[in-house]
C-alpha cells in the first residue's frame, strides 16, 4: 500500500482531477444508490475507465466491486461489468505495448490489487462459486463466467503460489474448475485451458486433483477433436496443459499410463511424407507432442517407471510412428532433431525398443540401416549443431546397458566383417572416418560415440584391440588404439577447425574408458613406449588454465594405466610407474592435476543429464557417462598412488584368494547346473520312451484282433467250402475253382510263413531289448553312472523305435493278407453263385467230380492245417503282447530307478550348498582377519570393496535401474 | 486395455495405519516396513476379474496426516469405492472412524462403497481393538468389514477384490448411474463384447501394473 500511495503521490500530471472525481462519485453511486440500474450503469462506467485509470479505479472501486460481487448475484449484466473490471485492474495482459519501465511498474500494480484481493480468502471462494455451473443453460451464466475465468487466471498469473493455495483449501475448488473443459461454449474451455495452465504450475498436489479429474481424457479427446497436429493453438494449450501435468509428476505419469493413454498418443504422429503443411502452428503442436513423449520416458524417471512407458510405446506402435518420422523427407530440421531425442529416450536401456531401432531401415535404395544413415550426419560438418548433437545422444542411448549393440557395433570394425561388408559404408567405418577427420567436432563425437561401444563391456574392449588401420600406402598398418596415441602426441601438427582441446579431450575421454577395467588394453596400451613419457611429460609441464583440463584427463589415464596394471609388463609394473610419477611429477601435484577433471566449470553440467546438450560447440567437453566414470576413478585412483608396494602385495594375495574361492564356487556351481541339465533331459527321455510303449501296446492289441477276424474270417470260408462241397459234389466244371484256390491259398500259406518268421525275428529282437532294459537297470542301479544311463536309454529308445516300425511293416503285411483273403472269399461266393447255372446248363462229369472232391478235401485238410498256423500265430502274439507288458513295467521300474538318482543328485546338491556355505564360512574368516589388520592399522577399504565384488554386483545392477528393475516394477 | 469397467478407489484413515502398504502389496505384492509418509496422494492400478470380466482398479492412496486434509477431501467425490482403514494395535485409529466416515459421507456421492479395514492382524499380541468390535462398528454403518495384514498379505486380495464386487453388484442392480464418470466407474472400450475373446490375451496381465 505504501507503494501505491507513493505512485498516487508523484502523479500529479496524471489523470486530471475531474477523472478522480468521477471515480469516486461513480463509486458513491455504486456503494449508495438502491437502484439496480444506476449501480449497474456506475459500473459500466467504472469499467470504461479502468483501463486508462486503472491506479485510480483499483484503489477506490476495489471494495465496492468485491461488494456488488457478494450483493448483486441475482444480477448477471452488473457481475459481468464488475468481473471485467477487476480484470482490468489485475491484468497486466494489455499493457504490452508499453515501454519497459512503465511496464515494470504496471507489473508490480497487478501483483499489489492481486495482493489486496486475496487477502480476504473469501473473495477468490466468492470468484470460484460464481464460476460454479448453476446457471448451466442461460444467457446469464456467459456473461459472468468468461470474465470470471479470466479474473481468476490473471489472479494465478499474478500470484500462483498463494491463489492455488487458497483454492486447494476451498472444498472442491480444483474440481469444480475442472468442469470448465466440459464447457459447451468453446470460449469458455478454451479460457479454461489456459486457467487450468496456471493452476497447475509446479504445484503437485494439484496436478494430482486435475488428472484424478479426468483432465487426461479431457485433454486427448479435444486434441482428438481438433485434428491432432493441425489444430490450432487449443492444441497447443493442451499440450502444455498436459506437460503441467506430467513433468516431474511419478504419480501422474504412472496414471497417464495405467490409463492406457500412451496408446492415444500415436495418432499424433502420422504426419505422413506430403511436405504439403508444416505451418507454424503444426511444428509448434508437434514440437510439444514430441516433448510430452519425453517427459514419460525421461532417464531421470525413476527406472521402473521410464522402462515401463518404453514398453507400452513399443507395443502401441508409437516408437515404429516415430522412426518413420525419422527416416521421412520434407519433416522440418528442428522436428527432425527433436524427434531423434525423442526417439533417444524411448529406446534408452530398453533392450527390446533397442532391437526394433537396430532394424530400421532407411527407405534409400539399397535400404541402409538408420543407425548408419544417423551417424553420416553426425560426422559430417555441414549438418546443424543440434542435429549432430541429436544423433550422437541417439547412438548413445542405443548403446546404453545394450551389450548386443555394442557388439555389433565394434564388430563392424573388425578384420572379417569389413571384407564381408562388401562396398557399404558400416558404422564402425563412420565412426573411424569421424575420429580421424579434420573437423575436431566430428572427433569429438565419434570418440564419445566409440567409447559408448565400450561402456561396462570387457568383451568389447578387448575386441577393439584387434581393430588395424591401413595408413599410407606401403606404411604397415597401425592398431586403433595405436593410432589414437599417435594423434594425442601430435595432435598440434595437424591444422583441424574447431578447437584443439575438444579433439584432444575427446580421444583421452575414449582411452580412459577403453582402458578402465581392462588389464589386456592397458598392457597394449603400454606397450608402446612412447606413451607413458608422453603422459608424463604432460603431467609435469607447467600450461596455463587452457590445458589443465588435458592435464587432467592424462593423469586420470595414467592412473588408469595403475589401477588396472596386471604387472604382465616389466617395465610398466605398478610400482615402476608409481615411482616414475613420484620422481618426475609428485604425488601432490598428480593428484592435484587428477583433481582438475572433476572442478572444471562444465563438469557438473554433464554429469546432471545423459543428453549432450550444448549452448554451441565449445560447451562440448564433457560426455556425461564420462563423468560417472571420473566420479567412479577419482578416489580409488588417488588411494593407489598414495599405496606403498607392500600393501599392494597384500591385496594381490587376497585378491588371489578370493578369485581361487571364486573359481571354486563357479565350479561347482557349473557342475550342478551340468547335473540339472542331465535329469532334465533323462526325465524328458522317460516320458517319450513310455509314450511311445503305450503306442506299441495299443497297436499290439490291434493286430491281435485282427487276427481273431481272420481267423473267423477262415471259418466262414471253411463252412461255405463244406456247403458248396455238398450242394455240388458232382460238379464238373470245377476247372476254374480249383484252378484258381490252390494257388490262393498256397501265396497265403507262403506269407503266413514269412510273417511268422519276421515275427520270429521280432521275438528274438524283444529278448534283445529285454536284456538290455535289464542291463540299463543294473547300470542304473549304480549312481555313479548317471551319465551313461542316457546312452543305454537312448539305445533302447533305438531298440524300440525299431521295434515299433517292424510292428508297423507287420500290420501292413497284414493288412495285405486281409484284403487278399477277402479277395478269395469273393471269388469262392462268385464260384458257389456261378455252380448252379452251370450244373443246370451241362451235364455233370463224374471223373471230374471225383477229382474235384478229392482236390476240396485236400483243400479242407490245408484249411485246417492253417487254421492252426493262424492259431498259433495269435498265441505268439499273446506272448508278445505280454513280453511288452512286461518291459512297459520294467520301464516303470527304471523311471523309479531315475526317480531315485534325481533324489541322490538332489542329495548331492545339498552337499554342495554345505560346501557353498563353508566357502561362505571361509570368507567370513578373511573379512575377519582383514579387519583385523585394519585394526592393526592397515587400511584395507580397497580389499572390502573386491571381496564384496561378487556379492553386489546384482545389487549394483538393481540400482542402475536394469533388467532386475524393469521386471521389479511391472 | 481391454476392461470391462474401471473403477476409481480411495484409501482413507490415520496416518500409520498402513495404507499404503495395503496398496503396495496389492500391487507389487511387496512389503515397505518402514512408515513412509504419504505427501497429499499417490496412484496405484491393478487388474481384477469378477465374475469373468476384467475390471481396472485405479486407486488413490491418501496421506493420513491432518494437513493434508483439505487435499484429500477432494478426491472423495470421484470415488466409487473407499476404504477406510484403522490400525488394529492403536485403538485411537479406531476413535477416529466416525470422523472419518462423516468426511466421506459429507463429500462423496451416496453410492460410494465403503469398505471398512482393521489392518495388521498380524501384531495379534499387540491387539488393542476386538475384531467384534471393528465388526459391530460396520454393522451399524452399514460398511463391509475385514481385518488385513499388509505385512502378511493377509485378506489384503479380498478387501479391494470384495469392494469392487459390492460396486459390480451395485451397478447390476442399476443403483449407479454408470455413465456418469463423477462415480468414479467407467465402461471399459470394449464392454459388450464377447468377453471370452479377450480374456484370453489378458490372461497375463493381471498382477502389477501391467500396461495395456
Ligand atoms: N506389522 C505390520 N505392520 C504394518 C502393516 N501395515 C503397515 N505396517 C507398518 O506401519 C507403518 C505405516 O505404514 P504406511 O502404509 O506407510 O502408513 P499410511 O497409512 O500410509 O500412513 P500415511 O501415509 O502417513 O497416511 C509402516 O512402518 C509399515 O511397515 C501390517 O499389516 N502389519
Ligand atoms: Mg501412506
Amino acid at each position: 500500500m505504501n507503494f501505491l500511495r507513493g505512485v498516487m503521490g508523484g502523479q500529479s500530471a496524471g489523470p486530471q482531477h475531474t477523472e478522480a472525481e468521477t471515480i469516486q462519485k461513480l463509486c458513491d453511486r455504486v456503494a449508495s444508490s438502491t437502484l439496480l440500474d444506476d449501480r449497474r450503469n456506475a459500473v459500466r462506467a467504472l469499467k470504461s475507465l479502468s483501463k486508462k485509470y486503472r491506479l485510480e479505479v483499483g484503489i477506490q472501486a476495489m471494495e465496492h466491486l468485491i461488494h456488488v460481487l457478494q450483493t448483486d448475484r441475482s444480477d448477471s449484466e452488473i457481475i459481468g461489468y464488475a468481473l471485467d473490471t477487476l480484470y482490468n485492474i489485475i491484468s497486466n495482459d494489455e499493457e504490452e505495448e508499453v515501454d519497459d519501465v512503465e511496464g515494470k511498474r504496471f507489473e508490480d500494480l497487478g501483483s499489489q490489487f492481486t495482493e489486496i484481493f486475496i487477502k480476504q480468502q473469501e473473495n477468490v471462494t466468492l470468484l470460484l462459486s460464481l464460476l460454479e455451473g448453476k446457471w448451466r443453460t442461460s444467457e446469464f451464466d456467459f456473461h459472468v463466467r468468461w470474465p470470471g475465468v479470466k479474473l481468476l487466471t490473471s489472479l494465478l498469473k499474478q500470484l500462483g503460489p498463494q491463489v492455488q493455495q487458497i483454492i486447494l483449501v476451498s472444498p472442491m475448488g480444483v474440481s469444480r474448475l475442472m468442469d470448465l473443459l466440459a464447457d459447451s461454449r468453446e470460449v469458455i474451455r478454451n479460457d479454461g485451458v489456459l486457467l487450468l495452465q496456471a493452476l497447475t504450475r509446479s504445484n503437485g498436489a494439484i496436478q494430482k486433483i486435475v488428472a484424478f479429474e479426468n483432465a487426461f481424457e479431457r485433454l486427448l479427446d479435444i486434441i482428438t477433436e481438433e485434428g491432432n497436429s493441425d489444430g490450432g493453438i487449443v492444441v497447443e494449450d493442451c499440450l502444455i496443459l498436459l506437460q503441467n501435468l506430467l513433468k516431474n509428476n511419478n504419480s501422474n505419469q504412472n496414471f497417464f499410463k495405467e490409463g492406457s493413454y500412451i496408446q492415444r498418443m500415436k495418432p499424433w504422429f502420422e504426419v505422413g511424407d506430403e511436405n504439403s503443411g508444416w505451418s507454424a502452428q503444426k511444428v509448434t503442436n508437434l514440437h510439444l507432442m514430441l516433448q510430452l513423449v519425453r517427459v514419460l520416458v525421461s532417464p531421470t524417471n525413476p527406472p521402473g517407471a521410464t522402462s515401463s512407458c518404453q514398453k507400452a510405446m513399443f507395443q502401441c506402435g508409437l516408437l515404429q510412428q516415430l522412426c518413420t518420422i525419422l527416416m521421412a523427407t520434407g519433416v522440418p530440421a528442428d522436428i527432425l532433431t527433436e524427434t531423434i531425442n525423442t526417439v533417444s529416450e524411448v529406446i534408452r536401456g530398453c533392450q527390446v525398443n533397442q532391437d526394433y531401432f537396430a532394424s530400421v531401415n532407411a527407405p534409400s535404395n539399397p535400404p541402409r540401416p538408420a543407425i548408419v544413415v544417423l551417424l553420416m550426419s553426425m560426422v559430417n560438418e555441414r549438418q546443424p549443431f543440434v542435429l549432430r548433437c541429436a544423433v550422437l545422444y541417439c547412438f548413445q542411448c542405443f548403446l546404453y546397458k545394450n551389450q548386443k549393440g555394442q557388439g555389433e557395433i565394434v564388430s563392424t570394425l573388425l578384420p572379417s566383417t569389413i571384407d564381408a561388408m562388401g562396398n557399404s559404408v558400416s558404422a564402425g567405418q563412420l565412426l573411424c572416418g569421424g575420429l580421424f577427420s579434420t573437423d575436431s567436432l566430428s572427433n569429438w563425437c565419434a570418440a564419445v560415440a566409440l567409447a559408448h561401444a565400450l561402456q561396462e563391456n570387457a568383451t568389447q574392449k578387448e575386441q577393439l584391440l584387434r581393430v588395424q588401420l591401413a595408413t599410407n600406402i606401403g606404411n604397415p598398418p597401425v592398431s586403433l588404439l595405436q593410432q589414437c596415441t599417435n594423434i594425442l602426441s601430435q595432435g598440434d601438427k595437424i591444422n583441424r577447425r574447431g578447437s584443439k582441446i575438444q579433439t584432444r579431450v575427446g580421444l583421452l575421454m575414449l582411452l580412459c574408458t577403453w582402458l578402465s577395467n581392462c588389464p589386456i588394453a592397458v598392457t597394449h596400451f603400454l606397450h608402446n613406449s612412447a606413451n607413458v613419457p608422453f603422459l608424463t611429460g604432460q603431467i609435469a609441464e607447467n600450461l596455463g588454465e587452457e590445458e589443465q583440463l588435458v592435464q587432467g584427463l592424462c593423469a586420470l589415464l595414467l592412473g588408469i594405466s595403475i589401477y588396472f596394471n596386471d604387472n604382465s609388463l616389466e617395465s610398466y609394473m605398478k610400482e615402476k610407474l608409481k615411482q616414475l610419477i613420484e620422481k618426475r611429477i609428485g604425488k601432490e601435484n598428480f593428484i592435484e592435476k587428477l583433481g582438475f577433471i572433476s572442478k572444471h566449470e562444465l563438469y557438473s553440467r554433464a554429469s546432471q543429464k545423459p543428453q549432450p546438450n550444448f549452448p554451441s560447440p565449445e560447451y562440448m567437453i564433457f560426455d556425461h557417462e564420462f563423468t560417472k566414470l571420473v566420479k567412479e576413478l577419482e578416489g580409488v585412483i588417488t588411494k593407489a598412488i598414495y599405496k606403498s608396494s607392500e600393501e599392494d602385495k597384500k591385496e594381490e594375495e587376497v585378491k588371489k584368494t578370493l578369485e581361487q574361492h571364486d573359481s571354486i564356487v563357479t565350479h561347482y556351481k557349473n557342475m550342478i547346473r551340468e547335473q540339472d541339465l542331465q535329469l532334465e533331459e533323462l526325465k524328458q527321455q522317460v516320458s517319450t520312451l513310455k509314450c511311445q510303449n503305450e503306442q506299441l501296446q495299443t497297436a499290439v492289441t490291434q493286430q491281435v484282433s485282427q487276427i481273431q477276424q481272420h481267423k473267423d474270417q477262415y471259418n466262414l470260408l471253411k463252412v461255405q467250402l463244406g456247403k458248396e462241397n455238398q450242394h455240388h459234389g458232382s460238379q464238373s466244371d470245377g476247372a476254374q475253382m480249383n484252378g484258381i484256390q490252390p494257388e490262393e491259398i498256397g501265396r497265403l500259406r507262403e506269407e503266413i510263413e514269412e510273417l511268422k518268421s519276421k515275427q520270429e525275428l521280432l521275438q528274438s529282437q524283444l529278448a534283445e531289448k529285454d536284456s538290455l532294459i535289464e542291463n540299463l537297470v543294473s547300470e542304473l542301479l549304480q549312481p555313479s553312472a548317471s551319465a551313461g544311463d542316457s546312452e543305454k536309454v537312448a539305445e533302447l529308445k533305438e531298440e524300440l523305435a525299431t521295434l515299433k516300425s517292424q510292428l508297423n511293416s507287420q500290420s501292413v503285411e497284414i493288412t495285405k493278407l486281409q484284403t487278399e483273403k477277402q479277395e478269395l472269399l469273393q471269388k469262392t461266393e462268385a464260384f458257389a453263385k456261378s455252380v448252379p447255372v452251370q450244373g443246370e446248363g451241362e451235364t455233370p462229369a463224374a471223373a471230374n467230380s471225383t477229382d474235384v472232391e478229392g482236390r476240396l478235401s485236400a483243400l479242407l485238410q490245408e484249411t485246417k492245417e492253417l487254421k492252426n498256423e493262424i492259431k498259433a500265430l495269435s498265441e505268439e502274439r499273446t506272448a508278445i503282447k505280454e513280453q511288452l507288458d512286461s518291459s512297459n513295467s520294467t520301464i516303470a521300474i527304471l523311471q523309479n530307478e531315475k526317480d531315485k538318482l534325481e533324489l541322490e543328485i538332489t542329495d548331492s546338491k545339498k552337499e554342495q550348498d554345505d560346501l557353498l556355505v563353508l566357502l561362505a564360512d571361509q570368507d567370513q574368516k578373511i573379512l575377519s582377519l582383514k579387519n583385523k589388520l585394519k585394526d592393526l592399522g592397515h587400511p584395507v577399504e580397497e580389499e572390502d570393496e573386491l571381496e564384496s565384488g561378487d556379492q553386489e554386483d546384482e545389487d549394483d545392477e538393481t540400482e542402475d535401474g536394469g533388467k532386475d528393475q524393469d521386471q521389479g516394477y511391472l | 486395455m481391454a476392461y470391462a469397467y474401471l473403477f476409481k478407489y480411495i484409501i482413507i484413515g490415520d496416518t500409520g495405519v498402513g495404507k499404503s502398504c495395503l496398496l503396495l502389496q496389492f500391487t507389487d505384492k511387496r512389503f515397505q516396513p518402514v512408515h513412509d509418509l504419504t505427501i497429499g496422494v499417490e496412484f496405484g492400478a491393478r487388474m481384477i476379474t469378477i465374475d469373468g470380466k476384467q475390471i481396472k482398479l485405479q486407486i488413490w492412496d491418501t496421506a493420513g496426516q491432518e494437513s493434508f486434509r483439505s487435499i484429500t477431501r477432494s478426491y472423495y467425490r470421484g470415488a466409487a469405492g473407499a476404504l477406510l482403514v484403522y490400525d488394529i494395535t492403536r485403538r485411537d485409529t479406531f476413535n477416529h472412524l466416525t470422523t472419518w466416515l462423516e468426511d466421506a459421507r459429507q463429500h462423496s456421492n451416496s453410492n460410494m462403497v465403503i469398505m471398512l479395514i482393521g489392518n495388521k492382524s498380524d501384531l495379534e499380541s499387540r491387539r488393542e481393538v476386538k475384531k467384534e468390535e471393528g465388526e459391530a462398528f460396520a454393522r451399524e454403518h452399514g460398511l463391509i468389514f475385514m481385518e488385513t495384514s499388509a505385512k502378511t498379505a493377509s485378506n489384503v486380495e479380498e478387501a479391494f477384490i470384495n469392494t469392487a464386487k459390492e460396486i459390480y453388484e451395485k451397478i447390476q442392480e442399476g443403483v449407479f448411474d454408470i455413465n456418469n464418470e463423477a462415480n468414479g466407474i467407467k465402461i471399459g472400450p470394449q464392454h459388450g463384447a464377447t468377453n471370452a475373446t479377450h480374456a484370453g490375451n489378458q490372461g497375463g496381465q493381471q498382477a502389477g501394473g501391467g500396461c495395456c
